[in-house]
């Protein structure tokens, strides 16, 4: 295979706005999520997407994996239209996209044990049903948790427990292309280390393909190798990832990179607050009236 | 059961006490010919209207038959609807909410639509006015002949519906939005197994409840039709038809004849009732941070 | 003279067995009229418990089972509630995570400003109104005598945590404590919000609380940082020694496993192990299950604070 793992071609993603009355009275305007966007994730590419809320990172994250449709534009899979693999609701195709999810409270049946999560989505992929318990032990280790887990019910576990069984979940599909969407926002910063360290690892050990959507441009820098900065609905910028983190050239990529809390060295002056913050501060006021107007 | 052990403990005597009454109920419905101490329909013309006494204890009515073992035998017809009905209704209203909860779009709209509609239907007044209009006979169905009773019991079925579809339908739409719901969609994992393994038993706890609150006001609605005559047809004995019957002792001084009977609905009820309350506090997330927490 | 001194401050849970759960467990720290301290701890470390207690705005089943919080000479756990209404909005006013639950959606912004604003003071309806516009303006809305009349849902959410400042320092409290206040809001928006806080506090004179769970976030603002783990106090110091040269393991470790925009890639410094869970706290030092210096004394003895009371460190192995 040389193409790339995945493609998007043009893609639009709009959402009907306003209310029933205005849609019958012709009203109707549509949110655009997504803008005509186009790009290519090679294999074994490590891409981390950046952007604020609305800047349309998890529209695309949802278009990629098939959860939403776009309204124009394709999204290619290995070359083949997800619109024609969809189809096929229970396909072989599916196991090659899996997503780690946000949320690491809703990501896992309350009511399922962990080994249950695991033995069940092994089934789906075919695996025999003696080699199941053994295969769910396996995935348990390889993110880093014991055998004791399997019997446990998600609420007895932390949220990084829960999130690493999450991503034991989404491996157990043998995927080659992982999306994962804020996968540590939801967890206190001394776990997203322990998260943002193991998928590092499993990107190195098992080849894997990752689409990384985070708002935290450090993390990205420390897990990826490329970046994509989106704005409302739109690429801005793209790259290698420390070339676009030590030369940003978009004002965009420079205000995401200003805005990042520094510590004592980010201590503001007193009398006069940092200069391309205030300038930064005063656009996006603006940018704000004008969304709320 | 070993996770609702803590819960149990914190169940209050008032839903034991819903509970014993229920229980007691079933069993005499199920063993009424064990229990019974008399043929709830033998005409005894020499003992009619007896007060209670040791031989009678609850007395006999106007044909000289126990009035309780009409009471006893009259808990398998109120129970058969009560429970029937709300059966019927559980099955035809979760998958209703289910399937507009999943299904989402235009099949939501038009289900979720007639959901509304039938809600709309005054229970007790359509129940009453559709027996009336097939009439209290046995009803041929092809091949098969349906009691008086089964027609109540699907009508009364068919009229709890929407609230079980309703509430299915809320508590199943957060649930299809959930992110494990999400997974199990992206493993391609049937609809079936989907809505039938991970959406429907998360949304469980609500609909128990509910059926318990239900099966109350099933057994009003079979005494009521009883009651009008349109139901249980003599001589079998039901707790409506008892009722009815006893119109006119309340003015001739036999007050044995409506007050068990009366009575007889009054804890059925009030047992589901605080069965329904105490299954409630157990499925409650509430009691269930309480137990966690400890 | 401190502003607000929290003396032995404990919140505790009702278990279902009647047993008390303990959350926070004895937090002592002192403010200075126009301080800014941040108190720094990830969930379950009881920063916000603490300061919902100060506020006496704990809801059952949790309350402050022991302790004092001292401001004005008074211990706000013993005062009436009427004096404690007086106390809140007034002279310490609390700004939440999430500014859309924090505000009615079926009121205007300047009703709910005017609100607390003739709650607290004898003014008339329109001084009221002025009031509120110039407390808008302070936060940095502009036009904001319109904006007054203007719903919670025209607003953005940075505008909305603009709008609850504004609420907040209308009656000019002597003391803002601000919960997290950034957190449900994007980066450039909370850049904006910290500066916020920095010029009102600069302008104002007004102590600041912030609490947070970002050390590099408060950092940015603050004099003083009291780090918190496992509902106890674990280091209390001036923000320069905390992030130069933090004693506390914890302290340390949270540090080093925030990455960076500077410096070489790497793995991250990972902290193994998760925080303790509530009813279920170590004998000894919260932190040390999962302490890579712990030695024999730190699982079954807590360390006492030691250290002066601009730097105090509680651990049986400070660095």
């Amino acid at each position: 295979m040389t193409g790339p793992l995945l493609s998007l071609r043009n893609v639009t993603k709009s959402f009907p706005q306003g209310g029933l009355v205005d849609r019958l009275l012709g009203r109707e305007t549509r949110f655009v999520a997504l803008d005509d966007v186009s790009l290519e994730i090679a294999r074994g590419d490590v891409v981390g997407i950046v952007g604020e809320s609305g800047s349309g990172k998890s529209t695309l994250a949802n278009l990629a994996v098939g959860l939403a449709r776009p309204s124009s534009g394709e999204v290619l899979l290995d070359g083949e239209p997800l619109s024609a693999l969809m189809r096929d609701h229970g396909g072989p195709w599916r196991r090659r996209i899996q997503m780690v999810f946000q949320d690491s409270s809703s990501a896992l049946n309350p009511r399922k044990t962990i080994g249950r999560c695991l033995t069940e989505t092994l089934a789906l992929r075919g695996v025999p049903r003696v080699e199941r318990g053994q295969e769910a032990l396996a995935l348990l280790t390889l993110v880093g948790l014991g055998p004791e887990m399997a019997p446990r019910l998600p609420h007895e576990l932390s949220g990084g427990q829960r999130q690493r069984v999450g991503l034991a979940r989404a491996l157990a599909m043998q995927p080659d292309l992982l999306i994962a969407d804020e996968p540590v926002s939801s967890l206190d910063v001394s776990l997203q280390a322990q998260v943002i360290n193991l998928l590092s690892r499993l990107t190195r050990e098992l080849g894997l393909t990752l689409l990384f959507i985070s708002h935290d441009l450090a993390l990205v820098r420390t897990l990826c190798t490329r970046i994509i900065v989106m704005r409302k609905g739109e690429i801005v910028e793209q790259g290698a990832c420390l070339d676009v983190l030590d030369q940003p050239t978009h004002p965009y990529t420079k205000l995401l990179i200003a805005a990042v809390p520094k510590g004592i060295a980010g201590r503001r002056s007193p009398g006069q607050p940092d200069a391309m913050r205030a300038a930064a501060a005063t656009s996006q006021t603006r940018d704000e009236f004008h969304g709320a107007a | 059961m070993n996770r609702f052990g803590p819960a149990l403990r914190a169940i209050d005597w008032t839903g034991w006490l819903g509970a014993a009454i229920v229980i007691c109920i079933v069993l005499a419905a199920v063993f009424a010919p064990l229990i019974a101490p008399y043929d709830p329909i033998a005409l005894s013309v020499e003992d009619r209207l007896s007060a209670p006494d040791a031989a009678h204890w609850l007395g006999t009515d106007q044909a000289g038959r126990d009035v309780l073992s009409r009471i006893i035998f009259g808990a398998r017809a109120s129970l058969a609807v009560g429970i029937g009905a709300v059966t019927i209704g559980a099955l035809l209203g979760v998958s209703a909410g289910l399937f507009a909860a999943y299904k989402g779009g235009l099949g939501e709209q038009i289900t979720m639509r007639l959901v509304d509609g039938i809600a709309s239907i005054p229970l007790l007044v359509w129940a009453i006015a559709i027996v009336g209009i097939l009439g209290v006979g046995p009803l041929p169905v092809g091949p098969l002949v349906l009691p008086n009773e089964f027609k109540i019991v699907v009508l009364v079925g068919c009229l709890f519906s929407p609230v079980f579809a309703r509430i299915t339908y809320a508590v199943a739409k957060r649930i299809v939005g959930a992110d494990y719901v999400k997974a199990r969609y992206l493993q391609g994992a049937s609809h079936w197994d989907i809505v039938l393994g991970d959406i429907l038993p998360n949304c469980l706890s609500p609909i128990i409840v509910q059926a318990t609150l239900l099966v109350a006001i099933g057994i009003v609605v079979e005494a009521s039709i009883s009651f009008v005559g349109l139901g249980v047809q003599p001589p079998a004995p039901s707790w409506g038809t008892m009722l009815s019957d006893a119109r006119n002792a309340i003015y001739s001084g036999e007050w044995w004849l409506p007050v068990f009977p009366g009575l007889a609905i009054s804890l059925t009820v009030i047992g589901f009732n605080l069965l329904g309350d105490a299954v409630r506090d157990l499925f409650d997330p509430r009691s269930e941070a309480r137990t966690l927490v400890a | 003279m401190s502003l607000l001194s929290i003396e032995g401050l404990r919140v505790g849970f009702r278990g279902a067995n009647g047993g008390v759960i303990e959350a926070v467990r004895g937090v002592d720290f002192a403010i200075a009229p126009g301080e800014a301290v941040g108190i720094v701890g990830e969930s379950g470390s009881g920063k916000s418990l603490s300061m919902l207690a100060v506020m006496r705005l704990l809801a059952s089943p949790a309350r402050a089972t022991g302790g004092r919080v001292i401001f004005d000479g008074a211990d706000l756990l013993q005062v009436g509630e009427a004096r404690m209404r007086a106390v809140r909005g007034r002279d310490i006013a609390m700004v939440f995570q999430d500014p859309q639950s924090s505000l009615n959606p079926a009121l205007t912004i300047g009703r709910q400003i005017t609100d607390v604003v003739r709650a607290h003071q004898q003014v008339s309806a329109g001084q009221a109104r002025r009031i509120a516009a110039e407390a808008l303006e302070r936060v940095g809305i502009r036009d904001a005598a319109r904006r007054l009349d203007a719903y919670p849902h025209e607003f953005s959410g940075g505008m909305r945590q603009r709008a609850l400042i504004a609420m907040a320092i209308a009656c000019q409290p002597r003391l803002l404590i601000a919960d997290e206040p950034t957190t449900a809001l994007d980066v450039t928006v909370q850049a904006q919000i910290v500066d916020l806080i920095a010029e009102l506090r600069r302008d104002l004179g007004i102590a600041v609380i912030f609490i947070s769970h970002n050390l590099q976030l408060v950092s940015e603002i603050v004099d003083r940082v009291v780090v918190m783990y496992g509902g106890k106090v674990v280091e209390d110091g001036p923000v320069e020694a905390i992030e130069l040269a933090p004693r506390h393991p914890y302290t340390r470790l949270l540090r080093a496993c925030v990455p960076s925009l500077v410096g070489p890639v790497g793995p991250l410094v990972a902290i193994e192990g998760a925080p303790p869970r509530l009813g279920r706290m170590p004998a000894g030092c919260p932190f040390s299950p999962r302490c890579p210096r712990a030695v024999e004394p730190c699982a079954s003895e807590m360390p006492e604070m030691v250290g002066e009371a601009s730097r105090r460190v509680a651990c049986w192995r400070p660095q």
